[in-house]
């Protein structure tokens, strides 16, 4: 009879300690040890290292090339309806991307259109890395049936007949090849790049096909240059994390507890960085996820596919039409094949991750709070081996670590323009 | 008799269009809680999604509902990724149901009709997947055919399965028989016992923490190899995600420099199951035991091993170089 008050004392006195317990985790929340803060400001935009230069690419740092790039970037006239430019699916304002499941230009792309930002920094292109430098991925959208579907030699002859663009170009690159002869220099009705235009393009001579191929990898060259200066710009947990290194007592307030919690789990027990790491948030690799196939298609081949392709692609860093003498390609020359690449695509960037929605390589996963439960489970892949264990978070630790993610935009559009 | 004659040229004429179908036993299995399929000897694990109503679910034959369904064969005999491979689901008109053989097929006079899905032979070098959107429920047989390019020989496996699959049949029964007989095994021939005493003295090793004390640290230490291998890097310290070369240093026990070795180098992430994101070689001897190493690159910070296989004339050493970063 006398035991019970004491036991109910017990109770609140026990529930009292648990609750100052947390209270105190919570105030500690900003105690990071020395390794902790190194591994923060490995991925903090201050550690971004100078961008490396692309030798393939004699324009990639000039800037009459970026200016000229930023034209061709923005002009709907390279697509077969003269309405497609690469900004309609990379959009400035969405963070180069586009808000879609897949990209929507003359007809679906086959995967999300990722952001451009920051990409000058990868070895590969694509999800499933099938092109190895900027300029040449800039030149499989508009000869791709999806995309701008038009044909290099319809965008080379568009190029020559602008006055305007013509003397941009060849202030660049020399003397546009002279390719108004029809017939030798075929006319493709159907533009995009098909079975008409493969019968067109075999009848030509090797020299022309290679006047035409040159003057069209130039014209990926620029837009490169451009694309090259659009940067990811300091989102509040670089602020954070600068704060942190200059002992600055206002960086603690510049994240919210969880946000907090949140990053903690990041770089600990969520595994994130094991792909997600450097700056740029992301090891630029191929990794497989068991994310399921999309609605009415088969399981991805990912990487496994894509390396194949950019061995044998014409326009890669060890082909004819790269400016770089020495062909130096380590990561094409070093480059990775075998069956652990089935299923696997490229680690996107974290940076801007709330506004790229929805997520993915075929926008399979809406929300942000859909792909962490995703990880959470790591289920079996479809195909291939799904790298990820299940990490066992609990539904909290799920907030806390969307709570973190949303804190890593930036301003949209950073980006140089050249233009007025 | 005319009837006849007709039916005796149209078998006659197939059998010498179709190419011959060799060991036709082939067909879906369980084996080690891996679903295989068998075309003849060539075995793939086999596995059946409905990822729009079951997610990751896998299924081995039988499918619980007709709907979008990707099967997915995944070589475990590697000739299947040069072979033309042809799919075929057919609805169930052998009268046969779980015993349909390739001889029952083969007796199918309009096996097109029959037809619900058919995927024309592909060379699929890495995976082999379709997808059939199933209209009905109902008993199905699925054909899988691969022709062996150089003799044209063709090789097949026959699966009936359900979709709509709603009973276990028996399944419920034999298993339960199983477990009987495997519990009596284990308790007349004394296993059980032993497992439960190795468990207790387990438990107790960790509980009072000696276990964990005692054992022993996992150091990599090339004590038996003969030789002596250092790594330096001329770019400066190892960062993660830039391609990189290193110069790598072979010696002998004594000190003295191997030169004209065979080098070849292999790493990974021991503990995350997967290796270097790149395949990096030895592309220069630079003398004194000096071969310079291109291509390497991490893409994530934790613990690497590096497996450098030197061979000399005097054989061949392999050593690990383990790497924090």
């Amino acid at each position: 009879m006398s035991i019970r008050p004491l036991l109910f004392v017990g109770i609140v006195v026990a529930v009292m300690v648990v609750f100052a317990a947390c209270q105190s985790r919570d105030a500690k929340t900003a105690d990071w040890t020395e390794q902790e803060i190194a591994v923060l400001r490995s991925l903090s935009l201050d550690s971004l290292q100078a961008l490396p230069p692309d030798p393939s690419n004699a324009v990639a740092d000039d800037v009459p090339a970026r200016r000229f790039g930023e034209r061709l970037f923005f002009e709907p006239r390279l697509s077969v309806n003269n309405g497609i430019s690469c900004a309609t699916c990379h959009q400035p304002i969405r963070y180069f991307s586009d808000g879609l499941p897949r990209g929507q230009a003359i007809g679906t792309s086959e995967r999300n259109t990722p952001s451009i930002i920051g990409t000058a920094y990868s070895p590969w292109m694509y999800w499933d890395g099938r092109r190895d430098s900027q300029w040449s991925q800039a030149l499989s959208p508009l000869e791709d049936p999806n995309e701008q579907a038009s044909n290099r030699i319809r965008i080379v002859r568009q190029i020559a007949n602008d006055p305007s663009y013509r003397e941009q170009y060849e202030a660049l690159f020399g003397t546009l090849p002279a390719i108004d002869d029809r017939e030798r220099f075929p006319d493709i009705a159907g533009a995009a790049v098909g079975e008409e235009w493969r019968a067109a393009w075999s009848s030509m001579t090797e020299e022309d096909r290679r006047a035409v191929n040159r003057a069209f990898s130039n014209i990926g060259k620029a837009i490169a240059a451009f694309e090259r200066s659009i940067m990811p710009s300091v989102s509040r947990f670089d602020k954070y994390v600068a704060g942190l290194s200059d002992n600055d007592p206002a960086a603690a307030t510049l994240l919210t507890t969880d946000e907090i919690f949140g990053l903690r789990l990041f770089i600990g027990k969520a595994n994130c960085t094991q792909c997600h790491n450097g700056p740029l948030l992301t090891n630029h690799e191929f990794h497989n996820t068991g994310v399921l196939s999309s609605p009415g298609e088969l399981p991805d081949i990912g990487r496994a596919a894509g390396v194949r392709e950019v061995i044998k692609n014409p326009f890669n860093c060890g082909g004819h039409y790269s400016d770089d003498p020495e062909r130096r390609c380590s990561e094409l020359e070093f480059v990775r094949t075998g069956p652990e690449l089935i299923g696997a695509v490229r680690t996107p960037s974290l940076r801007n991750v709330e506004f790229t929605a929805p997520y993915m390589h075929k926008g399979q996963i809406a929300t942000l709070a859909e792909v962490l439960l995703h990880y959470n489970e790591a289920p079996d892949s479809m195909i291939g081996h799904n790298e990820a264990k299940p990490l066992d978070l609990s539904g909290r630790e799920l907030r806390q670590l969307e709570a973190f993610l949303r804190t890593l935009g930036g301003q949209a559009d950073s980006y140089q323009s050249e233009s007025m | 008799m005319k009837w006849t004659s007709i039916r005796f040229l149209v078998v006659l004429s197939l059998s010498v269009l179709l190419p011959q179908v060799v060991a036709a036993h082939g067909g879906v299995v369980e084996e080690d809680d891996l679903c295989v399929i068998k075309v003849s000897y060539l075995r793939a694990h086999f596995k059946v999604y409905q990822p729009r109503v079951s997610g990751h679910e896998q299924f081995c034959e039988d499918l619980p509902i007709a709907s979008e369904s990707v099967f997915v064969m995944e070589y475990l005999h590697d000739s299947l990724a040069t072979m033309p491979i042809d799919f075929r689901i057919i609805r169930d008109v052998t009268g046969k149901g779980r015993f349909a053989r390739m001889e029952d097929i083969e007796k199918i006079d309009d096996l097109d009709s029959a037809t619900v899905f058919y995927q024309a032979a592909t060379i699929e070098q890495d995976v082999f997947t379709v997808i059939h959107d199933f209209a009905d429920e109902g008993d199905f047989i699925g054909i899988v055919s691969a022709t062996q390019p150089d003799t044209k020989k063709v090789y097949a496996a026959v699966f009936p399965f359900e979709v709509g699959f709603t009973g276990f049949g028996y399944w419920p029964l034999f298993v339960a028989a199983l477990i009987v007989l495997q519990l009596q095994y284990l308790l007349m021939s004394g296993r059980f016992k032993r497992w439960f005493s190795r468990q207790r003295s387990a438990v107790l090793a960790a509980l009072c923490g000696c276990f964990v004390l005692l054992a022993p640290v996992d150091t990599i230490v090339a004590e038996e190899a003969e030789l002596r291998v250092t790594y330096s890097t001329p770019s400066g310290p190892l960062e993660i995600n830039r391609i990189h070369s290193w110069v790598l240093h072979v010696e002998s026990n004594e000190g003295l420099p191997v030169e004209n070795a065979q080098i070849s180098v292999e790493g990974g992430m021991p503990e995350h199951d997967h290796g270097l994101p790149t395949r990096p070689r030895v592309t220069e001897e630079l003398g004194g035991g000096d071969y310079r190493l291109e291509g390497m690159r991490f893409h994530m910070r934790g613990y690497w091993e590096i497996v450098v296989t030197v061979v000399t004339d005097r054989g061949s050493t392999v050593i690990i170089i383990p790497l924090q970063l």
